[in-house]
C-alpha cells in the first residue's frame, strides 16, 4: 500500500514521507524521506532509506533501528532526528 | 599581514553553471589547489533551486517553470527551495579544518552568517542570525543559508534578498491545498523582506558586492583578492554541469 505524511518536527523542519507497506505483515516495502532538513553527510540519507527496507512499523522497533543506523554511520541530523523521522513514519500507517 | 582569501564575481549564469562552480570550488579548494573563495554572482534566467533531500515534483511547478522561462536544479546543499531572482547570491568554499571555522555545523552558519550581517550593516540595514539557516532584519527574512561539508571542506551558500515577487514565487512552487494560495502568500509577505524594502529603493549589484565584501573581511579579518577560477575549476564545472546539475537523473531523483 502507498502512503504519504507530512510533518513539521518540532523545532525543526518539515518532514514529507513516502512509504509503501506490506499491509498484511506492515513491513516497509519502500521509503522516501524528503523535506528541507539538513543531514550530513547527505547520502546518508539513502543508507537509512535502504536499512529500512523490510523494517517492521513498530514505533519503539523504528527508533531503536534509526538511532543504530544514526551511531553506525555517524549521521549528523539538523532540523530533523530520530524521534522526528520515526513519527513521520508511523504517519503513515493510517 | 592579513590572510588573503580569494573573491570570485560570477554574473548571470545558469542554475546548473552556478550549482557546478560551488562544487568545483569545493574540489579544488579540498586539493589544496586555491585559498579560501567567496563568490558573489547571480542567475540567468531565474531559478528555483531545491534542497538535496527535496522531491522536486513536490516543491515545483515544472510547468509553470518552462511556462515562464524559469529554470530549477537540485542543490548539494540540504535546506529548501529557494526562487533565485532580484537577489545577492554568496558562496564560500573553505577547509573545514580552517581556524576560523567552527566545528559546531550551528556554530559555522552563525559565523559565516556574521559575514553577512555585517555586509548588510555597510548598507545601513540591521539583522541578525536566527537558527538554524536565516538571517532575520526586523523580524523578517532576508537571507536564507545552507551548509555541506564534503571532503573535509565546508561549502556555503546563501542569498540576500534584493527584491522578491511572492505572487511569482508562489506560482512556481507547488502550493499543497490550492485554496490556501493567498493565505500562503500573505503569510510569507509578512515573514520575507528585501534590501529594496528596508532602503524604499533599489541597490545595484556592485554596491551589494561591495559592501558583503567588507562584509565578509570584517567577520574573518581577511582581505579578499578578487580572482577568477583556475583551469581546473573551469574543467570541473563543465564536468558537474554537465554530469550532475543538468540532468534529468540528479534533479528528479528524489
Amino acid at each position: 500500500m502507498k502512503s504519504y505524511s507530512i510533518y513539521k518536527v518540532p523545532n525543526g523542519k518539515l518532514l514529507k514521507i513516502f512509504l509503501e507497506y506490506n499491509e498484511k505483515n506492515n513491513n516497509i516495502e519502500s521509503l522516501k524521506i524528503t523535506g528541507d532538513f539538513f543531514a550530513y553527510p547527505e547520502e546518508s540519507i539513502e543508507t537509512i532509506e535502504y536499512k529500512l527496507k523490510n523494517a517492521q512499523l513498530k514505533r519503539e522497533f523504528l527508533l531503536e533501528k534509526i538511532n543504530s543506523i544514526i551511531k553506525e554511520n555517524q549521521i549528523k541530523f539538523i532540523g530533523l532526528n530520530a524521534e522526528g523521522l520515526t513519527e513521520g513514519i508511523m504517519m503513515c500507517l493510517k | 599581514m592579513k590572510e588573503q582569501w580569494r573573491l570570485l564575481i560570477t554574473e548571470d549564469n545558469s542554475a546548473y553553471t552556478n550549482m557546478a562552480m560551488d562544487r568545483a570550488e569545493l574540489v579544488s579548494i579540498s586539493r589544496k589547489k586555491a585559498p579560501p573563495t567567496v563568490r558573489f554572482f547571480t542567475w540567468k534566467p531565474s531559478a528555483i533551486s531545491i534542497g538535496y533531500f527535496q522531491s522536486l515534483k513536490e516543491e515545483v511547478n515544472l510547468d509553470a517553470c518552462k511556462d515562464l522561462g524559469v529554470d530549477y536544479v537540485r542543490r548539494i546543499t540540504g535546506g529548501g527551495a529557494v526562487f533565485h531572482d532580484k537577489e545577492l547570491t554568496y558562496s564560500i568554499v573553505i577547509p573545514e579544518s580552517h581556524r576560523q571555522i567552527p566545528k559546531n555545523i550551528i556554530k559555522s552558519y552563525e559565523r559565516i552568517c556574521g559575514a553577512i550581517i555585517k555586509g548588510l550593516k555597510q548598507i545601513k540595514i540591521e539583522s541578525k542570525y536566527v537558527p538554524i539557516n536565516d538571517i532575520l532584519s526586523k523580524g523578517k527574512k532576508i537571507s536564507g543559508n545552507a551548509q555541506t561539508r564534503k571532503e573535509k571542506t565546508v561549502l556555503q551558500h546563501g542569498t540576500i534578498i534584493m527584491d522578491v515577487d511572492v505572487e511569482k514565487m508562489f506560482s512556481l512552487l507547488i502550493v499543497p491545498n490550492e485554496k490556501i494560495r493567498d493565505k500562503l502568500i500573505s503569510d510569507v509577505k509578512q515573514r520575507v523582506t528585501s534590501v529594496k524594502h528596508i532602503l524604499g529603493e533599489e541597490i545595484s549589484f556592485k554596491k551589494a558586492c561591495d559592501a558583503m565584501k567588507i562584509g565578509f573581511e570584517e567577520e574573518f579579518n581577511i582581505e579578499l583578492i578578487k580572482g577568477d577560477l583556475t583551469g581546473e575549476e573551469i574543467e570541473l564545472t563543465d564536468k558537474f554541469e554537465k554530469e550532475f546539475f543538468s540532468t534529468t537523473e540528479w534533479n528528479h531523483r528524489r
